[in-house]
């Protein structure tokens, strides 16, 4: 097989291929997509790890993300510095735990850290509430948003401490074979 | 002091994932919920950490080190390479994405589960032209009839000479060279049959087990609301008007939802009460009645069908297009009476939508057995015991038609359906709207249409081919009329359990369906005297019997004659066997019971 690209060094690649769900061809595809967002910014050599990271605005005008209510959670979450701002370890990382190899567990794990907008670990009432208005575009009001986070955290909450955890919100995904 | 504690823990990380073997170690890396930066790190050390270890390991040979780590380090690139060429057989991988995109998993799910059907065929088609077929064109007689257009339609004349048919086929033992090794046609038929339907019953059973295994929702600690809220958006939508659908469907579940906790449980008086089960009642009398009334329709004109063919042998146009008149009849009957149940539906209102579509499709599966079962009684006990030169490949010829005319009826369905609905949805009366995809009546028509080859497979052993390509031309045509026609479903599919129900419709009224009609047709009936490879003998299971006490007589092959007297045909072994199936269905049962109180 032919080392035909010089973007990465073999090592880079191989790295890549241990650290995420996506072979060799599918890794250089995404370089491709990452730099189609902005050519002038991003190098086509990659051997000496340039610093580049691509503003969140470019990330978010994807045609994969940009109709998801979410887009600018899942751009925060994946990005190293929390504003949405992501470099290709980032971009690459995001795209393997949403890709369909990524196992359920994984995918649960990063979830909760989408819904927990305030970044403290707990999902709580205010969190909540931020979701089910992104999830129905603010069409409810707010006394029925209220009214459904209560019901929620009722439910789901194991040890009753007003908010869910990360086990609270693992053990609910293990019963809903729904889960995308 | 944080600093060390945390540099601890990742040295144990890094130990136990240099012990562990390279896939699982590569698995769990992928696995780690850890920022790239840092997964790259922690896999750095790892390599470090194994170099390290062979080199003390190796000490005796340094100069092989080197060139020992290339060539693994090179043997899995090749072998990531490799994989990455398989993927390109991932046919339809692109497509399947799209729709899903588009349209939300539930009508991905349709497709997937024609694409699951499709393999089917094309393992069938295989095995079957390889171990049948070709071997039958060395031995084959020369046809004597001629070839018109309308054999495409009818599968008789022409193609009744062909080894399309169960009649073509030799029961010669076919041995072209002298002394050397022969082919026993006989075996070759009953057991590349045989064993087909095997391996698709173990398929479809671990498939089953496993979709059951991940779908199976307990239905008591099922927490509506909760999971509905976090766990059913599904991130796989990429459409702006799917994503604003799917929007104003969860907005209106959860006021739905709310205004059922703030309203009490609807007390029905007396009378209602009485009035609705009236309905119910009727509703379901109506449907059975319908179905027993298509079920003798197609009856008696199957019984014509047969006194036109046995009595008259004339190859002229109308007799050939009267032959067309059964399958044109049931396919009818198969498109229009659903829509009668649909309206019945919507004449009880259900308590949930939910239940008004079980029922329908459960009325829409009684309708297809039925007519599937009435065809496979008239096949069965009047046509093999009728006077026809070669019963069998008049079976097979009905089959064609009947198969042929569904694929037809299908494309004009999807033509009709979506198509012309959608002309008139948006110009003639456009308060009707977009057509939506109707996943179920789409996937009762496939199980039919599989259900009809599966039981073909006898008869005609390239049917699963004819079905493979009607397959590949439906999945197109309905793709291009799905993206073209129709809008992403507005109500909400618990898609994996759909998933499941399908599987398990194939499985149980389908497949086992067609076992017990295979089951009758190898043990109870007498093939016809004078065609096909099991002419002369008692029955088709007779080959195998034969073969066995021809077997006795060479000492080299007394296992396999002690395994079919002791195991095969010994009616102790299967009740051993069957009391410990049970046995260890109720022992994992227990344990499902245990598992759910803890």
């Amino acid at each position: 097989m032919g080392n035909k690209q010089t973007i990465f060094t073999p090592e880079q690649l191989d790295a890549y291929q241990d650290c995420t769900f996506f072979t060799r061809k599918e890794i250089l595809r995404l370089f491709y997509r990452y730099r189609d967002l902005a050519p002038q910014l991003v190098p086509l050599d990659y051997t000496d790890k340039p610093d580049v990271t691509l503003p969140y605005e470019l990330i978010g005008s994807m045609p994969e993300l940009k109709d998801n209510p979410f887009r600018q959670r899942i751009a925060e979450v994946f990005s190293a510095d929390g504003d949405g701002n992501m470099t290709l370890d980032d971009f690459l990382d995001m795209f393997s735990v949403l890709s369909e190899m990524a196992p359920r567990d994984l995918k649960a794990y990063y979830a909760f850290k989408i819904y927990d907008f305030n970044n403290d670990d707990y999902i709580c009432k205010s969190d909540l509430a931020k979701t089910v208005n992104k999830l129905t575009r603010n069409e409810l009001t707010p006394e029925e948003v209220s009214l459904v986070c209560e019901k929620v955290i009722y439910e789901a909450d194991a040890d009753n401490d007003g908010k869910l955890s990360l086990e609270d919100f693992q053990h609910m995904i293990i019963r809903a074979p729904d889960f995308l | 002091f944080y600093f060390f504690h945390g540099f601890y823990e990742e040295d144990k990380l890094v130990g136990s994932l240099a012990t562990m073997p390279t896939n699982e170690r590569i698995k769990a890396i992928q696995k780690m919920p850890e920022t790239m930066k840092k997964k790259r790190e922690i896999r750095n050390k790892v390599v470090k950490e194994i170099t390290k270890k062979s080199r003390h390991r190796s000490t005796q040979l340094p100069c092989c080190m080197q060139c020992l780590q290339g060539r693994v380090v090179s043997f899995r690139r090749f072998g990531n390479s490799l994989s990455e060429y398989f993927r390109l057989l991932w046919v339809w991988h692109k497509t399947l994405k799209i729709i899903g995109a588009e349209f939300g998993t539930s009508v991905l799910s349709y497709f997937i589960f024609l694409k699951w059907l499709l393999t089917f065929n094309i393992f069938s088609f295989l095995i079957n032209f390889s171990f049948i077929t070709i071997p039958q064109f060395v031995a084959a007689e020369p046809n004597s009839l001629s070839f018109t257009g309308l054999e495409l339609f009818t599968g008789a004349g022409y193609f009744q000479q062909t080894v399309l048919y169960y009649g073509f086929y030799t029961n010669a033992t076919i041995g072209k060279i002298e002394n050397g090794p022969s082919y026993n046609m006989q075996l070759a038929y009953i057991f590349t049959i045989g064993i087909y339907f095997v391996i698709c019953f173990l398929i479809l059973l671990f498939s089953i087990a496993k979709s059951f295994c991940r779908n199976f929702i307990n239905p008591q600690a099922y927490s509506g609301n909760a999971s509905k809220l976090l766990c059913t958006w599904d991130f796989n939508i990429t459409n702006e008007k799917a994503v604003k659908l799917k929007q104003k469907n969860l907005s209106t579940q959860i006021k739905e939802g709310l205004t059922e906790v703030n309203r009490e449980v609807l007390n029905f008086s007396v009378t209602e009460r009485v009035v609705r089960i009236v309905i119910h009642l009727f509703s379901w009398v109506a449907s059975l009645g319908t179905a027993v009334a298509a079920c003798a329709g197609v009856y008696f004109l199957s019984i014509n069908n047969l006194k036109l063919f046995v009595e008259g042998h004339r190859n002229d146009l109308e007799s050939q297009a009267a032959m067309l008149v059964l399958p044109v009849v049931t396919s009818l009957l198969n498109a229009f009476i659903p829509f009668f149940y649909s309206w019945l539906g919507h004449l009880e209102r259900f308590q949930t939508p939910g239940h008004q579509i079980y029922i329908t499709i459960t009325r829409n599966m009684v309708l297809k057995i039925s007519i599937v079962g009435i065809l496979c009684y008239y096949w069965l006990n009047i046509v093999a015991a009728s006077e026809s030169q070669c019963w069998e490949t008049l079976v097979g010829q009905d089959i064609y038609r009947l198969v042929l005319v569904d694929f037809i009826f299908c494309l004009l369905g999807s033509f009709f359906g979506e198509f012309l609905r959608r002309i008139i949805g948006t110009t003639v009366w456009v308060s009707l709207g977009l057509p939506e995809f109707d996943i179920g009546r789409n996937v009762l028509d496939l199980i039919y249409a599989q259900t009809l080859t599966w039981i073909g497979i006898l008869f005609s052993p390239l049917l699963p081919g004819i079905q493979m390509i009607s397959f590949a031309i439906v999945f197109y045509v309905k793709k291009v009329s799905l993206m073209m026609n129709c809008q992403p479903p507005r109500k909400v599919w618990r898609t994996a359990q759909m998933a499941t129900s399908f599987m398990f419709l194939l499985f149980f009224p389908s497949f086992l369906g067609v076992l017990s009609v295979i089951g009758v047709t190898v043990w109870r009936l007498k093939p016809s005297e004078e065609c096909g490879p099991f002419r002369g003998l008692s029955s088709m299971y007779a080959a195998v019997s034969e073969w066995i006490k021809i077997l006795e007589n060479y000492t080299g092959s007394k296992w396999v004659v002690w395994i079919y007297y002791n195991l095969i045909t010994s009616e102790l072994f299967f009740f051993i066997l069957s009391s410990l199936v049970l046995i260890i269905t109720y022992l994992y049962w227990q344990i499902i019971e245990g598992r759910k109180t803890m």
